[in-house]
C-alpha cells in the first residue's frame, strides 16, 4: 500500500479517540497520530519523485502536493504537541482535548486531501469538511461571542466556496464552449490548451473571489479578526497555519492550470486584491489594542503579500513559497505563545501586558522572535521570501505596487512594534503567579523557530528542490 | 422549459417584497421543486446519479432545509415579518436593477437567444439577488436564506452544463456539504435564538476561562 494513503486514516481514527471512553487519553492518542502523520507526509515528500496518481487519479504526488503536505502536517504535530502539554497542565480541559482530538483529526484527513487532491471538485468538496470540522472547534462553552463567531465563519466561507464552485461550473462551460468534454481532473485540464472566452474570465475570477475569501483578502476578510480572536489559540493556528495553505494550494492549482497559456490572467485582481488586504491590514493593526487580532490583521497582511507575489508570478515565485512556508510557522509560533499569554494575564488588551521577557521567559522570546520574522526581519525565511517578491516587481516594472507595498510594510512594522515591543520589554504591569515553563512545552515552537532561521539561512538541498519544483510550476524562471 | 424558468424567477423575486420568513422558506422549497422539474424535462434516466440528484433537489432543497428552518422559527416563536432586504423603494429598484443587470451579462456569455441563456439569467439573477440579501440583512436567518439562495443559484447553473463526467463519490460528496452546511445552520439558529437581528457584539471581553 502506497503511504500517501495513510495521510486519509486519521478520518477514521477520529472517532475512537473523541470517544468518551478514551478521554484519558485523548491527548497522547493525538500526539502519537500527529507523529505518524508528520513522519509519513516528510517520508513521502522527500522520497517520492515524480507525478504519482492514485486512488483511481483523484490523488497525486506532484511536487505540490509533497511540499504542502510535509508542511501541514509539522504544523499539525506542533499544535498536538501544545494541546498535549495544556492537557497536562489544566486537567479540566478533558472534555475539550477529546472533542478537539475528534474534530482535528478529521480536519486533518480532510487538510490531506485537500493537498494531494487531483481533482478540483474534490478538493473543493474536502476544503467544505475543513470548514465544517473547524466551525464546532470554534465554539467554547459560555463565551456567545463565540458562537457568533463560528457561524459568521461558517457563512463566509460556505459563500466563498460557493463562489469559488460557481467558478468551477463556468470553467466546465468554457471547455464545453471549446467542444471538449468538461473534466475538473488537474492532469487533464493541465494538457489541454484554453483558448480565451469569457466563461473562463469569468470563471477564473470567480474561483479567485471565493479562495480569496477563505483566505481572507480585502474586501471579504472581515470573518477572519472575530475568528481569530474568539477560537481557542490551537484553533486559531489550525486555521491560520493548515486550513489557510489548503485554500492557497487550491488556488495555487487553478493558476497552475491556466498561467500556461495566458500569463497575465488574474494578475490584475491579484494585485489589486493583495494592496486591499494589505491596506486594510495596516489600518487595522494600527487601530487595534488586542494582541490576538493584531496578529490577525498580520495574516490578512500576509496574505495580500502573498497574492502580489502570485500576481507577479514568474521571478516571484520561489520567493512567494518561501514566505508562503515561512508564514505558517510564524503563524503558528505567534498563536499558540498568544494563547499562553492570555491564560497567564486573561487580558488581550497590549496595554496591561508588559515585561514578558522577565514573567514568561520562553513565551517573551516567542512573541519576540515571531514579531522580528513577521515583520520581515533576516535571519527568517520571511524576510528572504519578501526581498525576493520585491525584486519580483522591480523586475516586473510595477514601481506603483512597489512603492505603495513598500510604503504599507514600513507602517505596519512601525504599528506593530508599537504595540507590541512595549508587551516584551516593558515595565511588569503586574506580576501572576505562574509553574515554571519547561522546556518540553516550548518544543514544538522551538522547531517552528529552527525551521524558520534554517529557511533564512541555509536551505538543505532536498527542500530547495522541492521548492524549486513547484515554483516551476508557477512560471518560475 | 421557459415556464419553468419564469417561474423560478418570480419565486426568487417575490419573498424579497412579501417580508415574511414563511414566504423565504416557501420560495427555496419552490426553487428545489422547479429545478427538480427541469431535471426531469432534460431526460430522468433511472441510476444511481439521477437517484442522488433526486435526493439533492427534492428531498434536500426542497423538504428538509425549509422543514428544518421551518421548525426551529416555529418552535423559538419567531415574529411573523423578516425583512431580507430593506423594505424600502431604494433596494427594491436596486433588487429589479440586479435582475436587469443579470439578464445583460447572459446575453453577453451566451449570444444565442433560448432557453439556455434564459437560464444562464435566472441563475445569475439568483446569484445576485442572493448575495443581495447577503450584504443587506444582519440577522442570521436572513443570512442563511441569502447563502440557500446562492446554493440554489449554482445548482441550477449546473442544471444547464452538459452532464459533468463526475464520480458518484464526487456527488456524494457535494450532496453531504449541503445537507451538513443545512445542519450547521439548524444548529446556530437553535443556539442562537434570535432570528430577526443580531444580538450587540459583547462591548467588553468575555470573562477569563480556560481554553486550549
Amino acid at each position: 500500500m502506497n503511504p500517501v494513503y495513510l495521510s486519509l486514516a486519521p478520518a477514521l481514527l477520529a472517532p475512537g479517540v473523541g470517544a468518551k471512553a478514551a478521554r484519558s487519553v485523548a491527548p497522547t492518542a493525538l500526539a502519537a497520530i500527529a507523529f505518524l502523520q508528520a513522519a509519513v507526509a516528510v517520508f513521502v515528500a522527500f522520497t517520492t519523485s515524480g507525478d504519482h496518481h492514485l486512488l483511481g487519479g483523484y490523488l497525486t504526488t506532484d511536487a505540490t502536493s509533497r511540499l504542502f503536505l510535509a508542511l501541514v502536517n509539522l504544523i499539525f504535530l506542533g499544535i498536538a504537541g501544545y494541546v498535549w502539554q495544556r492537557a497536562r497542565t489544566a486537567p479540566e480541559l478533558a472534555n475539550d482535548v477529546s472533542r478537539f482530538a475528534r474534530l482535528s483529526l478529521l480536519f486533518m484527513a480532510a487538510a490531506n486531501y485537500v493537498v494531494l487532491s487531483n481533482h478540483l471538485i474534490g478538493s473543493w468538496i474536502a476544503l467544505e469538511v475543513t470548514t465544517l470540522a473547524a466551525a464546532p472547534l470554534i465554539v467554547r462553552a459560555d463565551h456567545p461571542a463565540s458562537r457568533r463567531a463560528s457561524f459568521r465563519y461558517f457563512l463566509f466561507s460556505s459563500v466563498g466556496l460557493a463562489i469559488a464552485l460557481l467558478g468551477f461550473v463556468c470553467l466546465a462551460r468554457s471547455l464545453e464552449l471549446e467542444g471538449r468534454a468538461p473534466t475538473f481532473f488537474l492532469d487533464q485540464l493541465s494538457h489541454l490548451p484554453h483558448a480565451s472566452n469569457p466563461w473562463r474570465r469569468v470563471g477564473i475570477s470567480l474561483v479567485f473571489l471565493g479562495y480569496g475569501t477563505k483566505l481572507g483578502l480585502a474586501p471579504m476578510n472581515s470573518w477572519l479578526p472575530d475568528t481569530y480572536d474568539e477560537a481557542p489559540p490551537s484553533v486559531t493556528a489550525l486555521l491560520a497555519a493548515v486550513q489557510f495553505n489548503c485554500a492557497l494550494v487550491s488556488l495555487i492549482r487553478v493558476l497552475q492550470i491556466y498561467r500556461a497559456d495566458s500569463r497575465d490572467l488574474v494578475a490584475t485582481e491579484l494585485l489589486v486584491g493583495g494592496l486591499a488586504s494589505m491596506a486594510v491590514s495596516t489600518a487595522s493593526i494600527i487601530a487595534t489594542r488586542n494582541y490576538k487580532r493584531l496578529i490577525a490583521y498580520a495574516s490578512i497582511n500576509h496574505a495580500g503579500v502573498i497574492a502580489i507575489g502570485l500576481g507577479i508570478g514568474r521571478t516571484a515565485a520561489y520567493g512567494v513559497l518561501l514566505y508562503v512556508v515561512s508564514n505558517a510557522f510564524i503563524k503558528a509560533i505567534l498563536f499558540l505563545t498568544a494563547g499562553k499569554i492570555h491564560a497567564h494575564y486573561g487580558t488581550k488588551d497590549t496595554r496591561e501586558i508588559g515585561g514578558l521577557v522577565k514573567d514568561l521567559p520562553y513565551s517573551g522570546l516567542f512573541l519576540m522572535v515571531g514579531t522580528f520574522a513577521l515583520l520581515g526581519f533576516p535571519p527568517f525565511g520571511s524576510f528572504l521570501g519578501e526581498l525576493i517578491i520585491l525584486s519580483g516587481l522591480v523586475r516586473g516594472q510595477q514601481v506603483v505596487v512597489f512603492v505603495l507595498f513598500c510604503t504599507l510594510i514600513a507602517m505596519t512594522f512601525v504599528a506593530t512594534g508599537r504595540a507590541i515591543f512595549p508587551m516584551i520589554w516593558g515595565e511588569p504591569k503586574r506580576r501572576v503567579s505562574w509553574p515554571k515553563q519547561t522546556l518540553v512545552a516550548a518544543l514544538p515552537k522551538l522547531v517552528f523557530l529552527a525551521a524558520l532561521v534554517v529557511m533564512g539561512v541555509y536551505m538543505p538541498a532536498p527542500v530547495n528542490d522541492l521548492f524549486r519544483a513547484v515554483a516551476a510550476t508557477l512560471g518560475a524562471q | 422549459m421557459s415556464g419553468a424558468l419564469i417561474a423560478f424567477e418570480i419565486v426568487l423575486l417575490l419573498p424579497l417584497f412579501m417580508a415574511t420568513w414563511r414566504t423565504s422558506l416557501l420560495g427555496l422549497s419552490l426553487q428545489g421543486a422547479l429545478m427538480a422539474w427541469i431535471a426531469f424535462r432534460h431526460g430522468f434516466h433511472l441510476s444511481f446519479a439521477a437517484v442522488l440528484a433526486v435526493c439533492d433537489l427534492v428531498v434536500v432543497r426542497t423538504l428538509v432545509a425549509p422543514m428544518v428552518l421551518h421548525r426551529v422559527l416555529v418552535q423559538q416563536n419567531a415574529p411573523k415579518r423578516n425583512d431580507v432586504i430593506a423594505p424600502n423603494l431604494l433596494s427594491w429598484t436596486f433588487a429589479l436593477a440586479l435582475v436587469l443587470v443579470a439578464f445583460r451579462l447572459a446575453a453577453a456569455l451566451e449570444p444565442a437567444e433560448g432557453d439556455a441563456q434564459m437560464l444562464i439569467a435566472v441563475a445569475v439573477s439568483g446569484l445576485l439577488l442572493g448575495l443581495l440579501v447577503l450584504s443587506t440583512s444582519s440577522g442570521p436567518f436572513s443570512q442563511i436564506i441569502g447563502a440557500l439562495r446562492i446554493e440554489n443559484a449554482i445548482a441550477l447553473l449546473e442544471l444547464g452544463s452538459e452532464a459533468h463526467p463526475q464520480s458518484l463519490g464526487i456527488r456524494v460528496g457535494q450532496l453531504a456539504v449541503l445537507a451538513a452546511s443545512v445542519g450547521f445552520f439548524r444548529w446556530y439558529l437553535l443556539h442562537d435564538g434570535d432570528v430577526g437581528a443580531p444580538k450587540p457584539e459583547a462591548a467588553e471581553e468575555a470573562p477569563r476561562s480556560v481554553s486550549l
